[in-house]
């Protein structure tokens, strides 16, 4: 037989608890938990013997006398209507009047940035129109355009002075006389404005030498090489190239403007 | 009780309108009550009184808050349980010295107050003031919220739903704290009972 527990001695006491009929039941069944259960009551009873003492009816008044002066006086409130500051409306107005307060204020500096931006953009872009210094272009195309005319020289004599039973070195001259045509037109393109007529003409020269030199019939051999040489005039180019290397070296020491090459 | 409500809030709206002495009737009217709950849980008439006033003044700082369908009886009985918690909390410190006569089986002024807890006789009602007070003090063993607790549920009669409201907590804690308190003040008060 399962006794009751003192918690459940405590709420019976007290009313509570949902198991007061089956502890009601158990308390007129076992001696025990019924002697138990009186003891708490005869103790819980002994606590009632705490009494507040008695105050007298102008126990309020006395009160009211302590406190009265340090109270202050509410402020007329007038009748609260929904869009009152009080109201619960009221309260929601001016929570969003404030979100849009703060929407106003934000879009305004962004269109104030956006206005400011615009007013800033044409001295940006005058910035970026002004004349760029000087870049080292023209000196590049000076040294392309000399290195062109060296390499072409340097061709040149090597033709010349080609060994017509060595076809080891034909093979080589005719690889060079390919790059040195595409790098020759380049050339020419740049310099078509060049107002220098000999160097024009050198370089038109030049390519209808390198043009033959790289399409000849059977490839660059003996033959062809005696005919560049003889019907090509290439003595004569030679020493074109050599006059204009010099002229130009001439030019870029005395700071002059040099003649328009082109980049290969 | 309907009518009292009725004056309570006619009372609480002339307040709010700007007359502060119609608060006045409030206290009057719920002092007593007030002063009854702040002692049994404070255990001390000073500080009763003071706990009255305190729950006064912030009832009145707090008026505007109320909800109209409330009952300010109610709701002042509440704010006078938390006023009456923090002054017990306060002063924790010198409880613990006088609830450490309590239970004191070896004490001899104790044992000179032990009386049958049946037989009604001469004695038992002349020491009676004295174990009174003595069971005051049980009491004040008692945790701040324990005592509380006990005394919402076993002299003011509130539920436990009742006691877990005023006190801030949920009612199975408030029941636990009801539980614990009843043991605590068994077993302190154990030693003054003898049996016939």
């Amino acid at each position: 037989m399962m006794h009751i527990t003192e918690e459940e001695m405590i709420e019976q006491v007290y009313g509570e608890g949902g198991k007061a009929g089956a502890v009601e039941r158990h308390l007129e069944a076992c001696r025990a938990c019924a002697e138990a259960f009186a003891e708490l009551k005869r103790d819980l009873a002994e606590v009632d013997r705490v009494q507040a003492p008695a105050r007298d009816a102008h126990y309020g008044d006395r009160v009211w006398a302590a406190i009265a002066d340090t109270l202050p006086v509410y402020s007329v409130r007038e009748k609260r209507r929904w869009w009152s500051p009080g109201g619960r409306a009221g309260f929601w107005l001016t929570a969003l009047s404030y979100a849009a307060g703060c929407a106003l204020l934000v879009s305004s500096a962004f269109y104030a940035g956006r206005m400011w931006e615009q007013r800033q953009r044409p001295h940006v872009a005058a910035v970026q129109q002004a004349p760029a210094a000087p870049q080292p272009k023209q000196p590049i195309v000076v040294v392309v355009l000399d290195d062109h005319l060296d390499r072409s020289e340097r061709f040149l004599v090597q033709l010349k002075h080609a060994d017509l039973d060595n076809s080891a070195l034909v093979s080589p001259m005719r690889d060079e006389a390919r790059s040195l045509l595409a790098a020759n037109r380049v050339c020419r393109k740049n310099t078509a404005q060049d107002s220098d007529p000999e160097l024009k003409t050198a370089l038109d020269h030049l390519d209808r030498l390198l043009a033959e030199a790289v399409n000849a019939p059977g490839g660059l051999n003996a033959t062809s090489i005696v005919k560049l040489q003889d019907e090509m005039n290439a003595d004569g180019l030679l020493l074109e190239v050599r006059v204009l290397r010099a002229r130009i070296s001439n030019r870029e020491a005395a700071g002059k403007k040099p003649a328009k090459g082109g980049t290969i | 009780m309907i009518r009292m409500d009725r004056d309570d809030h006619a009372a609480i709206q002339a307040v709010l309108a700007g007359d502060k002495d119609a608060y006045g009737a409030l206290v009057v009217r719920h002092s007593q009550t007030l002063f009854r709950l702040a002692y049994r849980i404070t255990g001390n008439e000073a500080d009763a009184d003071d706990v009255v006033q305190e729950a006064f003044l912030r009832g009145y700082r707090k008026l505007e808050g109320f909800e109209s369908r409330s009952n300010f009886g109610t709701w002042i009985y509440r704010i006078a349980v938390h006023c009456a918690l923090d002054k017990v909390k306060h002063r924790k410190g010198d409880e613990t010295n006088l609830a450490g006569r309590v239970g004191d089986a070896n004490d001899p002024e104790l044992d000179q107050l032990q009386v049958a807890d049946r037989a009604a006789g001469p004695e038992r009602l002349l020491l009676s003031g004295e174990l009174a007070s003595l069971q005051q003090v049980a009491l004040h063993s008692l945790t701040a919220t324990e005592r509380t607790a006990f005394v919402l549920r076993h002299m003011e009669d509130c539920t436990t739903a009742e006691i877990g409201a005023a006190l801030g907590i949920d009612p199975n804690a408030a029941k636990q704290a009801v539980f614990r308190a009843v043991q605590k003040l068994r077993r302190r008060l154990a030693p003054l009972k003898v049996t016939t």
